[in-house]
This record gives structure tokens, C-alpha cells and sequence, in this order.
């Protein structure tokens, strides 16, 4: 067994391989994730709002997602008739595309990585535009008042805050030296730079609740306003698609926040690994604690805190860092 | 190097299946997708040249911003799509042939003019060397265009504001 492995290593190449199997991980933890998220959401709302939350199917309603997605599966998928069906058909497809290059540079563990690409935080901010245009087509494909309302104003919500998020983030790239995952992870061996850096924290942070449409921000897909935002027209596994790509999104910018803010996969006695996935979850936890206490804020006010407090507060920050760094 | 040569054709062919989509589609929503797919594409050609933080910024810049805004740009102006493509002026064919065959010329003669170098070694190009290139050696024409963008900013924010009726 052991050496038809290694024989097969020298016939394709060691790259080869940690691709392959990279990828298989990267799905599994997709999909652990959002099984695992979802279940999360309801049960820390419920708490939040004095209720239980899920609990009938498995022990503690662990396994209500399973039957769920088992549900969504066997759907039948309904396509509207009006629909642009290229870009309907598109969208929920190329949503997932940014989701998973993603997960191709976040390091997990100093060699727990699929790639260490030496432009990695870039990699991340290119793709993730995909997401715009996914929603984008999605909204406008779809042929429906709502959708297109939602899909409106995502964009205007994506574009103001892309800004902040790579402002907030650039500081860290100065102090680092370096746009690989890995190489920010290993310079806070000694301080994280949350504490260097608290307020490109936080602008990060708010910025990445905008950008992942969660709930002070969530105007694309406002339930009382929009219905369900730009993905009103879709069902079944499609609709599924949008929502695991949600989930993953919270993930990711969670893990974005901890390798370049808090860390990394470092910390005592513990495996890095279990350091990154209790960081992450911390995060993610804030992020379905901020839906249950903050109320959705007006589209004015959405914007008007991006580009007249949160750009110029990180253009500030940004200024500081490097005149500090230089002398 | 028959591997390496598939794959700069196969590039090279999504580039330009992207561009036809881009001036041939009736609908400027398809449009749009194959300007997409170009700039990918060009993002790919980047990758195969050793550029990777070319390619990324490509697709940072041109996707990520001008694909976006032009979308958006689409979105309020309301339902083209199901417009038919208007072929019917013949000025505008000319027009656009005449330009076409112009930039066609000028490119091939460049093209034909220019002294390809053969690298001994494989070409690369650093993220720092960039940086060099663009704040030491070339801050001049740097400091120019960013004038440019400032200029051309300033002149939206005037133009929205008139067209609102704030003088």
C-alpha cells in the first residue's frame, strides 16, 4: 500500500500530488464549514433571543443541516420563465470560483497550505471581485424588481467598501515585507499585529461584515425590504450554491483577519492548526453575534460611514505606518 | 515544450473568443462578460510571461473595478438587453473599419520593427523590482498620470454636481 503511494508520488511529481490532495481538503472543509455555520447561526441566535434553537433532529439538532441540504438536494430546480438563462444558469457557478482559490493560500499551519503563492493577499482581493459579478448577473439575469434591487446595491456596497479592506490592509503588508500568507503568519512570532495596528483592525473587520453582506450590511439581501435580495428567483441546489458560498465567505474573511491581525496558526502548546480553526471560529462567532444586536443600517448611512470616515481613517492610518516605519 | 505551447494557444484563444463576444454580442450584458473573459485572459498571459503580480493586478483593476463599475453603469441606465444589435447606420461600419485597419497597420509595423531578444535565462520580474521601477526610475511619468487621474476625478465631481443643479 505505503509503496504504490510513494510510486505514484514519483510518477506524477510532489506538486502534483499536494495539489490533488490540497484541493480534496479544501472541499472538505467547504463543506464542513457551512454544514457546521449553519447549525451555529441557529443555535446562537435562539440563545441570543432566549429561545433553544434547533433539537429535534440528533443529539442537540446536531444534525438538522444534514437533513436540510439532503432536502435541498432532492428539490426540484425551478427556472422562472423570463429569465436570462446564460447568466442565471451562470451566476451560482461563478460565485464558487473565488471561494475556492481562496482557500489555495490561506496557511492552516506553517506547511498546512495547498500553495504559498508570493502575491497571495493579492490573489485573495482579485478573486473575490468575482463575487460582485456573480451577484451582479445573478441579480440582473434573474428578471425580477427585487433581484435587481438587491444586486444594485451590492455593488455600490462591494465598491465603497473594497476600499477600506485593502487600505486597512497595506499597513500589515509594510510592516511584514511581504504579500505571502505565510511570510505575514511568521512575522508575528513575537506581537500579533492587532496590537500594533488596532484601528486597521477594526476598519478590516467592519469593512469584511460589508463585504460579506452580513447583517448591519446586509441590504442586498434585506428579507423585509427585498424579499431575499438577488437571490429571490433561485431554488433548490442553486439557491444552495449562494448560501455555501456565504458561509465560506464568513470563513474566509475570518481566517484573513486572524493570519494578518492575530497571529496566524501560532500560539502555545496546542497544534498550530487548532489555533487557527479556534481564532477563526472567534471571529465568525462575532460576526453571527453582530446579527442579532445590531439593526440594518439605511443605504445613505451604509455609505456615507465608508467613504467619509472609513476611507479617510485608514488613508490616515496608512500615512502613519509608513512614516513610522521609515524613521 | 508541446505542453507549454497548448497552453499559451488555449489562452491566447479565450482572450480573443472573450474580445469577439465583446464587439459581437447583441447584448451589453454580454458584452461585458466578454470583456471579462479578455482581461482574464490577458491576466493568464501575465501568468504564463512569470508575472504574477501583473496578472493580479489585472484582474484586481480590471475586473475587480471597471468590469464592476461599467456593470453598474449598465444597471441604471435599464433593460437593453433585449434590444437587437443596431447595424444600421453605415457611417458607424465605416467609421469602425477605418479605425480598426488604422491601429491593425500601426500594431503590425511595431510588432514587425521590434528586435526580439532571445532570454538565455527564464524571465522574471519582481514585485520589488516593480516597485523600484515605478518610485525611482519612472517617478516622473508616475507623478504625471497620477495629475491625470486627479484631473479627471475632480472634472466628474463637477459634472455631477452641475447636472444636479448645485452651482
Amino acid at each position: 500500500m505505503c509503496d504504490t503511494i510513494i510510486n505514484i508520488v514519483n510518477i506524477v511529481g510532489k506538486e502534483v500530488v499536494r495539489t490533488v490532495v490540497g484541493l480534496i481538503g479544501v472541499f472538505i472543509v467547504v463543506l464542513g464549514n457551512a454544514i457546521m455555520l449553519t447549525w451555529t447561526e441557529r443555535k446562537v441566535a435562539g440563545h441570543i433571543q432566549r429561545r433553544i434553537g434547533p433539537k429535534e433532529v440528533g443529539p442537540f439538532g446536531l444534525l438538522q443541516s444534514f437533513a436540510d441540504s439532503v432536502k435541498l438536494l432532492g428539490k426540484e430546480l425551478l427556472t422562472p420563465a423570463n429569465v436570462e438563462k446564460p447568466l442565471y444558469y451562470l451566476a451560482p457557478t461563478l460565485i464558487f470560483v473565488p471561494v475556492l482559490v481562496t482557500f489555495v493560500v490561506i496557511p492552516f499551519d506553517g506547511f498546512l497550505q495547498v500553495k504559498d503563492i508570493n502575491t497571495g493577499i493579492l490573489v485573495i482581493l482579485a478573486f473575490s471581485s468575482l463575487t460582485v459579478l456573480s451577484i451582479l448577473i445573478g441579480g440582473w439575469g434573474s428578471d425580477n424588481k427585487y433581484s435587481l434591487i438587491g444586486a444594485v446595491r451590492s455593488v455600490a456596497q462591494n465598491i465603497a467598501y473594497e476600499i477600506p479592506l485593502l487600505l486597512s490592509l497595506l499597513p500589515i503588508i509594510f510592516m511584514a515585507n511581504s504579500f505571502s500568507l505565510r511570510d505575514i503568519a511568521e512575522a508575528q512570532r513575537g506581537v500579533w499585529f492587532v496590537v500594533y495596528q488596532p484601528i486597521a483592525f477594526l476598519i478590516f473587520f467592519v469593512a469584511s461584515v460589508a463585504e460579506t453582506n452580513r447583517t448591519p450590511f446586509d441590504l442586498p439581501e434585506a428579507e423585509s425590504e427585498l424579499v431575499a435580495g438577488f437571490h429571490t428567483e433561485y431554488s433548490g441546489m442553486r439557491f444552495s450554491l449562494f448560501f455555501l458560498a456565504e458561509y465560506t465567505n464568513m470563513f474566509i474573511v475570518s481566517a484573513i483577519a486572524v493570519t494578518f491581525f492575530l497571529g496566524g496558526y501560532q500560539g502555545p502548546v496546542l497544534p498550530g492548526v487548532v489555533w487557527f480553526f479556534i481564532k477563526t471560529y472567534a471571529l465568525v462567532f462575532v460576526l453571527l453575534w453582530f446579527r442579532w444586536t445590531f439593526p440594518r443600517v439605511r443605504f445613505d448611512q451604509l455609505l456615507n460611514f465608508s467613504w467619509k470616515i472609513l476611507i479617510p481613517v485608514s488613508f490616515l492610518n496608512l500615512l502613519v505606518t509608513g512614516g513610522i516605519l521609515k524613521i | 515544450m508541446i505542453f507549454a505551447d497548448a497552453i499559451f494557444i488555449i489562452i491566447v484563444l479565450v482572450t480573443l473568443a472573450g474580445a469577439l463576444m465583446t464587439v459581437l454580442s447583441g447584448s451589453i450584458i454580454y458584452a461585458l462578460m466578454g470583456l471579462v473573459t479578455t482581461m482574464f485572459g490577458i491576466a493568464g498571459l501575465y501568468v504564463y510571461l512569470n508575472a504574477p503580480f501583473l496578472a493580479m493586478m489585472q484582474i484586481l483593476i480590471y475586473v475587480g473595478a471597471i468590469s464592476v463599475l461599467i456593470a453598474f453603469a449598465i444597471m441604471l441606465i435599464g433593460p437593453l438587453y433585449k434590444r437587437p444589435k443596431e447595424w444600421s447606420y453605415p457611417l458607424k461600419l465605416i467609421a469602425a473599419a477605418v479605425v480598426a485597419l488604422f491601429s491593425f497597420f500601426m500594431f503590425a509595423k511595431v510588432m514587425l520593427k521590434a528586435q526580439w531578444a532571445v532570454l538565455s535565462k527564464p524571465f522574471a520580474i519582481s514585485t520589488k523590482d516593480i516597485g523600484r521601477l515605478l518610485f525611482d526610475r519612472l517617478t516622473f511619468p508616475f507623478e504625471l498620470i497620477s495629475l491625470l487621474i486627479v484631473v479627471a476625478i475632480i472634472g466628474a465631481v463637477m459634472l455631477s454636481l452641475y447636472s444636479r443643479g448645485e452651482k
